[in-house]
C-alpha cells in the first residue's frame, strides 16, 4: 500500500532520513521504531507531505500523495492539540467537513465516533471541561473521522490509563479487521510485540532493522529457552548454562544444539516438564541493543549494518 | 497538495463564527461606539450647553461711550443660535425673529463704575468700555461675567458687528450699506477648476464629503489591519500555542489554512469596523445627501481594489509573524513595526493631499506597505490630477507584493507551525522561503 524508496532529509547539511526505504501492506499494523531524534516524525511528516523529501519517492498504492490520495491518509501526530475552547462535536464535525464530508454526515461520523470512545455525553462540552486522557481519545477521533485507508498514529499511547490503553488497542483491531492500515510509532515495545506484524527500526535517520517482529525477536535472542517444571537436573547435554528465572530456568544453549534436542534429553533424564518455549528477546532489549551497541548486532561489534542485518524476514 | 477554495472556506467560516461569537467581540462590537459615544456626549454636551447658555444669559450689555461716537447705534443685539451670521436689529425685537434667537439689550452708562457695579449685581453679562480716544487706536476693553476659565462670555463677533453699525448709524448712509459695511460678504461663492479643469462653483460640504469618503476608506483599512491583523496574530500563536496544526496539515495545504484564516479572521475584522461605518454612515447619510456627494466610480474602484490588496498584502505579514513567533507577546512586538507603516501616510497628510504629485507623495503611494492609503488620499486630494499610469503601477506593485507575502506567509506557515519554543533567525527564514 505504502511504499517508501531511498527518502533522504536533510537539515543543515545534516541528513535526518538519510536513504530509508519500506513497504506497509495494506491492512497490516506496521510498527515505525527509534530512539528520540531518530528522524521517524520527519519520516512520517514526509509521508504525510507535510515536508518535501530531499530526494526518494513515497507512493501510495502507486501513485504519489495529491489531493486525490489525501483524504485516505490521517495522522494523529505526537505533538497535539484541540481548540479548546470549542466543543467536543463542532472539532471533530470540523475535521470532518476539512476531509470532505457535508455538515450533517460529519456530525453522524462524529457522534458515532464519541459513542465507541465513551464520550458521547461530552459532545457539547468544551473541549477544555475534559481530562486529558478524554482528550487524547478526541484527537484519536480526529484521527479517525472520515475511515481513512492509512491511519498514521505517532506515540497513541502516551498519557492513556491501562483502561483507556485497552479501549485505543480494540479500536485499532477493528480498524485493522475493517481494511485499514496502520503505521504505529511507540516507544512502548510490548504494545508492538502485541498489535504489530512487522516494524522499521530507524537510528539516527539510517533504517537498523526492518522486519517481522516475530523474527526479529528470534533473530538477535541469545539461542535459550525457558523450562518450567519439577527435578530439572542441572547438567543436560547441549546446555552451556542454566539460570533460575523465578519458576523458570533458562537454559542457554550451545549453537549446535536445538531446542527439540534439548527437550528430549530433559524427558530422558526423568524432568517433569510443565512448559518449554524458545527464548526470543524482548523488541525492548533488542532496541536498547541496537542504540547503545550500534548496529552490527550478531557480529559483536559496532559499525555500519550489511543489508542482510538489516532485513530481518524480508525478501530483497 | 494543491490550494482548495472549499477546504479555505470550511476554515474560513470556522474562524469566523468561532471569532464573532465571542464575547469579547460582541463587547467590542457594541462597547466601542458607546465608549465614543459617551465621550462625545460628556465632552461636546456641556460645551453646547455652555454656549446656549452664554448667549440665553446674555440679556443685557452696559455700554460706557466715552467717545460719543455710537450714540445712534442700536439697542439691541439679536444672536441667532443656529447660523453663523448674528443679526443685528435696532429697535424693538421682530416678532418673526427665528426660533433660538436671544436679544441682547444695550444699556448705557456714563460712568464705568456704574456699569462695573451692575455687572456686579448681575443686572447685565459684559460691559463694553469704548475710551475718548477710539477713533485713533480702535481699542476697547470688554468686561465679562463667568466663571469658566475657557469662555470669556463669547459674542466678540455680533458685539463687533455692533460697534460697526453704531460706527455707520446716523451718517445718512442707506441702511443697505450700512448692512453690507457690517457684514460685507454673507455668503461669497468660489469658483475653482475642479478635476476636468471647468470652473466650478465650489461646494464646501460635499467637497468636504468627497475627500472624506476615500479618506475613511483608508481610515477604515488601516484600523481593519490594526484589527485583523491582531486577530490573525492571535489565531495563528493560538493555533501554535495548542499545537493544533499538525494533524490538520495532513488534511489540508497551508495554503488553505492561510487563505481560510485571511478570509474568516480578516472578515470578523471587517464586520466589527463595517457595523461601526454603518451606524456613522445611518447618522451621516443625511448630511451626504443635502451635499451633493457624487463619488466617481473609480474612486470607488479604487477603494475597493486598494483595500483589497492592502488587506492581503498585511494580513499575510501578520500571518507570517504569528506563525515564526512562539506566543502572542512576541507576536505584538514583531508586528508593531508593519502596524506603523501603515499608519504612516496619515503623518505625511499634509504632503499627500496638499501636493499629491509631489515625489514624495509618488514614492509612498508606489510603496506597497503604504501604497492603499496613500493613493487614496492623493486621489481624495480636490487637487489632485493622479495619472492613470501611476495607479496602474502602484496596484499591480502592492498586488505582486501581495501575492508573494501570501506565498511566503504560507512557506512560513508550513515549517514554522512546526517548530515549536524557538524563534528562527532571519536567514532561517530566508531558507525557509527558498525551500519549503
Amino acid at each position: 500500500m505504502l511504499q517508501v524508496r531511498e527518502v533522504v532529509k536533510t537539515y543543515d547539511g545534516r541528513p535526518v532520513v538519510n536513504r530509508v526505504s519500506f513497504d506497509v501492506e495494506a491492512g497490516e499494523i506496521f510498527a515505525l521504531l527509534g530512539p528520540n531524534g531518530a528522524g521517524k516524525t520527519t519520516l512520517i511528516r514526509m509521508i504525510t507531505d507535510i515536508l518535501k523529501p530531499d530526494s526518494g519517492t513515497i507512493q501510495l498504492d502507486g501513485h504519489a500523495v495529491t489531493d486525490a490520495k489525501r483524504p485516505e491518509i490521517a495522522y494523529l501526530p505526537e505533538e497535539r492539540g484541540l481548540y479548546r475552547k470549542s466543543k467536543v462535536l463542532e472539532v471533530l464535525s470540523y475535521y470532518g467537513r476539512l476531509k470532505g464530508m457535508r455538515g450533517p454526515d460529519a456530525n453522524r461520523n462524529a457522534t458515532r465516533l464519541l459513542e465507541r470512545v465513551g464520550l458521547a455525553e461530552w459532545a457539547q462540552k468544551p473541549v477544555m471541561a475534559l481530562s486529558k486522557g478524554m482528550q487524547q481519545k478526541v484527537q484519536l477521533c480526529t484521527a479517525l473521522i472520515g475511515d481513512p485507508r492509512l491511519l498514521i498514529l505517532d506515540e497513541p499511547f502516551s498519557g492513556l490509563d491501562p483502561i483507556n490503553v485497552q479501549l485505543l488497542e480494540d479500536v485499532l483491531r477493528e480498524r485493522r479487521a475493517a481494511g485499514t492500515t496502520i503505521l504505529l510509532s511507540t516507544h512502548q515495545m510490548n504494545k508492538v510485540e502485541e498489535q504489530c506484524d512487522r516494524a522499521l527500526m530507524i537510528n539516527r535517520g539510517h533504517m537498523v532493522l526492518y522486519g517481522k517482529v516475530g523474527e526479529m525477536r528470534t533473530r538477535y535472542s541469545d539461542h535459550a529457552v525457558r523450562v518450567r517444571g519439577a527435578a530439572i537436573p542441572d547438567a543436560v547435554p547441549g546446555v552451556l548454562s542454566s539460570v533460575p528465572h523465578g519458576a523458570d530456568v533458562v537454559m542457554k544453549l550451545e549453537p549446535s544444539a536445538t531446542p527439540a534436542a534439548v527437550l528430549r534429553a530433559l524427558l530422558d533424564r526423568g524432568a517433569q516438564v510443565e512448559s518449554y518455549s524458545v527464548e526470543t528477546l524482548p523488541l525492548e532489549d533488542l532496541f536498547v541493543k541496537v542504540v547503545h551497541e550500534g548496529l552490527g548486532l550478531d557480529r559483536g561489534q559496532s559499525g555500519p549494518p550489511t543489508m542482510d542485518e538489516i532485513l530481518v524476514g524480508v525478501g530483497r | 497538495m494543491t490550494f482548495r477554495w472549499q477546504r479555505a472556506l470550511t476554515v474560513a467560516k470556522r474562524e469566523y463564527l468561532t471569532t464573532v461569537r465571542r464575547k469579547a467581540f460582541v463587547l467590542t462590537l457594541v462597547g466601542t461606539p458607546l465608549f465614543y459615544a459617551v465621550i462625545m456626549v460628556v465632552m461636546i454636551k456641556p460645551q453646547i450647553d455652555e454656549s446656549l447658555k452664554a448667549m440665553r444669559e446674555f440679556r443685557a450689555m452696559g455700554v460706557v461711550d466715552s467717545s460719543g461716537l455710537f450714540t445712534h447705534a442700536p439697542e439691541e443685539i439679536a444672536l441667532e443660535i443656529n447660523a453663523e451670521s448674528i443679526s443685528l436689529r435696532s429697535g424693538t425685537p421682530e416678532p418673526s425673529l427665528p426660533k433660538g434667537s436671544f436679544i441682547t439689550r444695550i444699556r448705557r452708562f456714563s460712568d464705568p463704575k456704574d456699569a462695573l457695579t451692575a455687572l456686579e449685581q448681575g443686572e447685565l453679562k459684559q460691559v463694553l468700555v469704548i475710551p475718548p480716544d477710539y477713533l485713533e487706536h480702535g481699542r476697547v476693553r470688554r468686561y465679562a461675567s463667568t466663571e469658566n476659565v475657557f469662555n470669556d462670555g463669547g459674542q466678540e463677533r455680533p458685539v463687533n458687528r455692533w460697534l460697526t453699525r453704531g460706527l455707520l448709524a446716523g451718517r445718512g448712509l442707506d441702511s443697505l450699506v450700512a448692512e453690507r459695511a457690517a457684514r460685507p460678504a454673507r455668503a461669497m461663492e468660489v469658483f475653482t477648476k475642479n478635476r476636468d479643469g471647468a470652473w466650478a462653483q465650489r461646494d464646501d460640504a460635499s467637497e468636504i464629503f468627497e475627500f472624506l469618503v476615500p479618506f475613511i476608506a483608508g481610515l477604515l483599512l488601516s484600523i481593519s489591519i490594526l484589527i485583523g491583523g491582531q486577530y490573525l496574530l492571535q489565531g495563528v500563536s493560538e493555533e501554535k500555542e495548542s499545537r493544533i496544526l499538525e494533524s490538520m496539515l495532513c488534511t489540508l495545504t497551508p495554503e488553505d489554512l492561510v487563505m481560510g484564516k485571511l478570509i474568516g479572521l480578516g472578515g470578523a475584522g471587517l464586520t466589527l469596523v463595517g457595523s461601526w461605518i454603518l451606524v456613522l454612515a445611518g447618522f451621516s447619510g443625511t448630511a451626504a445627501i443635502a451635499a451633493k456627494v457624487s463619488i466617481p466610480p473609480i474612486v470607488l474602484g479604487l477603494m475597493v481594489a486598494y483595500f483589497l490588496l492592502g488587506y492581503l498584502f498585511y494580513a499575510s505579514l501578520m500571518t507570517g509573524i504569528g506563525a515564526i513567533t512562539n506566543n502572542m507577546r512576541e507576536a505584538q512586538q514583531f508586528s508593531f513595526m508593519f502596524t506603523f507603516m501603515n499608519f504612516v501616510p496619515f503623518y505625511m497628510m499634509t504632503t499627500l493631499v496638499g501636493h499629491p504629485e509631489s515625489p514624495l507623495a509618488v514614492g509612498l503611494s508606489m510603496f506597497p506597505p503604504t501604497a492603499p492609503v496613500s493613493m487614496l488620499l492623493r486621489v481624495a486630494s480636490p487637487s489632485s490630477h493622479v495619472p492613470a499610469w501611476q495607479i496602474l503601477l502602484s496596484l499591480t506593485l502592492l498586488a505582486a507584493t501581495a501575492y508573494l507575502a501570501l506565498r511566503a506567509a504560507a512557506k512560513i506557515f508550513r515549517i514554522g507551525l512546526l517548530l515549536y519554543g524557538k524563534t528562527p533567525t532571519l536567514p532561517e527564514i530566508v531558507r525557509w522561503l527558498r525551500t519549503a
